[in-house]
């Protein structure tokens, strides 16, 4: 029983990372019907900026400041920082291209995402950052209880992934801009036409996704402990997974798709082999795909013919 | 419109940047090679390395270790060698481009690298058809040397020497009754894995095989995997990182397995925890006295290095002198007169601490291997090498 818990808290850790990466890939989408494949690298991004923040403030084994204030400076420059990267590649990579064929955004994302990757080589170097987490926030606080351990930097990311999945529901339902968002989602010309100002919607919506990435990039940082150029590329492409698994579009499907494929990484690794854990997840996905093509919560689309 | 045009400019420009800083670190100069220059014995060397990618890391070591390799015994020989860059980002589809493109550049004419086993099973055929000698400082798999790549030199030991020599010390020393092993699925990474099985094995270890992806970074379903008995992890990885990582993962979960790495993870800054094992075929040239210049160059140009530099510095030097060596004999650089030069190196001492002399497979005679320990304040210290 132990076990299976320890390997459900693992797989909920990594899912809730996927499942905020995968939101900004579903929102994107929801509005634009872009798939932004430069999202995983705003991650990496997010990372890098926790872990400048860190060095910021004395480096891991000599923080100048109370350590849940380091951690709420890193998050919002995290969060603030890429959401506004995200914003500035709306702005300037994909806008331009908003009418133009499909084909041609989506080309552009891959370009952002390797100019991304490439940039921060070139800025940051070749070599890992290790944000050294232990060194600030002991392994000891958590819950032990025998062999099960869940030390308290895991139960904050899947806490506070938690919560700003709740607070990205709350929004996107409860608010006006939600309102707007959701308009823009369902016909951009209809919008436009009833007084909605697409292009700060659409703007809004980059900011927000990125955000998530941004803050989520922390988290790995916090939970993985390494930074490098090329993390975005994996997670982006596992988030993207778990976005259309769960349909694409749908912010609650983003959701359950990361900590299912969180979860079900976990389990295989665990109960059968780390060996057949791509192999095994992905075939499930495939089937998934095969018996629902829109996703476990997506919506069937209806074409105009 | 405008905004577009910015934004291309702005990305164009980014990319001239780029390039600008990929070729100012490195040495290579535009001067013409394979002949004489006003003179001088001039000639052009290729190196394949993962300049940039997962393993960047290394990749960028290997590389400027080439680079200091040429500018120094430019200086000792009075030669005019140039370095050409191929970033093979430890893929083989991608170390083949490369190899092609410096196939076909008539200037080259040999190459160091490239980096990983997998690579040179890649380009072997064809740096075989070609005739170009091509000199490893890390791919390790047993059978690169089997004969089928006669132009193929490696500077390095074994995994056949390597891997049994760890899997001996692990049981002799570590006396572990289970052990885990996991691969990071790359053909070093199995390589060395098939060579250790069979010594664990044959002591009645029982082996827990796992293997993981290079990509993947939270190990903590694996860690929980590792039982009371096991008290031994085996990771023969070339991302030091990850290691570190895997480290966490077993502290984060209170249990107490030593890990024992291989070559990638030799990386004092990054993989630190205290206790663990790190098996390499490179020395640590900082505890050498004849290397104290290169590793003050080195570390003055571009600070901290590890185990994967020093070989290919080895490896460039063997060319560097190939080439001087046929100047001297009144020849033009050309890859079948330097190939046989390469052949004929008889070196009394290296940067690797010990002569270099190949076998008629192109492998390194009496090529080491090195084990160090980390200390409590993540310090490597050798603990043998043999």
């Amino acid at each position: 029983m132990h076990f299976f818990v320890q390997e459900l808290v693992n797989g909920l850790t990594t899912g809730s990372l996927y499942a905020l990466v995968a939101l900004g890939y579903s929102m994107v989408y929801g509005v634009l019907k872009l798939l932004n494949f430069a999202h995983g690298d705003l991650y990496m991004v997010g990372a890098y900026i926790g872990y400048f923040v860190i060095q910021w403030f004395g480096g891991a084994s000599a923080v100048s400041i109370p350590v849940p204030l380091l951690l709420l400076i890193m998050f919002l420059l995290s969060g603030v920082g890429v959401g506004a990267l995200g914003v500035a590649i709306e702005r300037f990579a994909y806008r331009p291209l908003r009418d133009a064929p499909r084909i041609a955004p989506l080309i552009t994302a891959l370009g952002v995402s390797f100019f991304l990757e490439n940039a921060a080589l070139l800025l940051f170097g070749a070599q890992y950052r290790i944000y050294n987490t232990p060194e600030f926030i002991s392994f000891n606080i958590g819950i032990h209880v025998g062999p099960l351990q869940i030390d308290i930097v895991r139960i904050l990311v899947i806490v506070l992934s938690v919560a700003l999945m709740v607070g990205l529901r709350l929004l996107v339902t409860r608010t006006r801009l939600g309102k707007q968002m959701r308009a823009v989602a369902t016909d951009r010309e209809a919008a436009e036409m009833m007084g909605i100002n697409v292009d700060f919607t659409i703007a809004a919506t980059f900011f927000i996704g990125s955000a998530l990435a941004g803050v989520s990039g922390v988290m790995a940082g916090l939970v993985f402990n390494q930074v490098n150029n090329t993390m975005g590329f994996l997670a982006g492409l596992k988030a993207f997974t778990a976005a259309v698994v769960g349909g694409i579009g749908s912010i609650a499907g983003a959701m359950l798709g990361g900590m299912l494929i969180g979860i079900a990484e976990s389990m295989i690794t665990g109960y059968i082999s780390s060996t057949y854990t791509n192999l095994i997840v992905f075939g499930i996905l495939i089937a998934v795909m095969l018996v629902r093509p829109s996703g476990l919560l997506g919506r069937v689309q209806l074409q105009k013919v | 419109m405008k905004f577009r045009l910015m934004f291309a400019a702005a990305a164009i420009a980014s990319l001239v940047v780029a390039g600008c800083g990929s070729s100012s670190s490195s040495s290579s100069k535009s001067a013409s090679s394979g002949g004489s220059s006003g003179g001088k014995c001039s000639a052009s060397i290729g190196i394949e390395a993962p300049i940039t990618g997962k393993v960047a890391v290394l990749g960028d070591e290997q590389l400027h270790f080439a680079e200091l390799a040429v500018q120094m015994d430019n200086a000792a020989n009075g030669t005019n060698i140039s370095l050409v860059q191929g970033d093979t980002q430890l893929t083989p589809s991608q170390a083949v481009t490369v190899t092609q493109q410096f196939i076909s550049n008539s200037k080259i004419v040999a190459v160091v690298g490239p980096a990983g086993s997998q690579e040179v099973l890649a380009v072997g055929p064809l740096f075989t058809r070609a005739g170009v000698p091509f000199i490893t400082g890390s791919a390790t798999k047993t059978t690169l040397t089997g004969g089928q790549f006669p132009t193929f030199f490696r500077v390095v030991s074994k995994d056949s020497v390597q891997g049994p020599e760890d899997a001996g010390y692990i049981n002799a020393h570590l006396h572990p009754k289970a052990l885990m092993i996991v691969d990071d699925q790359e053909a070093y990474s199995t390589g060395l894995v098939s060579a250790m099985a069979p010594v664990f094995k044959a002591a009645g270890v029982s082996v827990d095989h796992e293997s993981v992806s290079q990509t993947v970074t939270d190990f903590s379903s694996l860690v929980s995997k590792v039982t009371p008995a096991t008290t031994v992890v085996v990771l023969p990885w070339q991302v030091a990182a990850n290691a570190q990582q895997f480290g966490r993962n077993l502290a984060e979960q209170h249990k107490k397995a030593v890990i024992f790495g291989t070559d990638g993870l030799y990386s004092p800054g990054t993989f630190t925890i205290p206790g663990s094992y790190v098996s390499s075929f490179g020395p640590d040239i900082t505890a050498i006295p004849a290397d104290s210049t290169i590793a003050q160059q080195a570390k003055a140009k571009y600070g901290t290095f590890g185990t994967f530099g020093p070989p290919v510095f080895a490896a460039t030097h063997v060319i560097d002198q190939a080439i001087a060596s046929v100047c001297k004999s009144g020849q033009t650089p050309s890859r079948s007169n330097v190939l046989s030069a390469i052949k004929q190196t008889d070196e009394s001492s290296s940067i690797l601490g010990q002569p270099i002399k190949f076998d008629s497979h192109g492998d390194l005679i009496g090529a080491k291997w090195f084990l160090f320990k980390i200390g409590p304040k993540g310090a490597y210290q050798l603990v043998t090498n043999s």
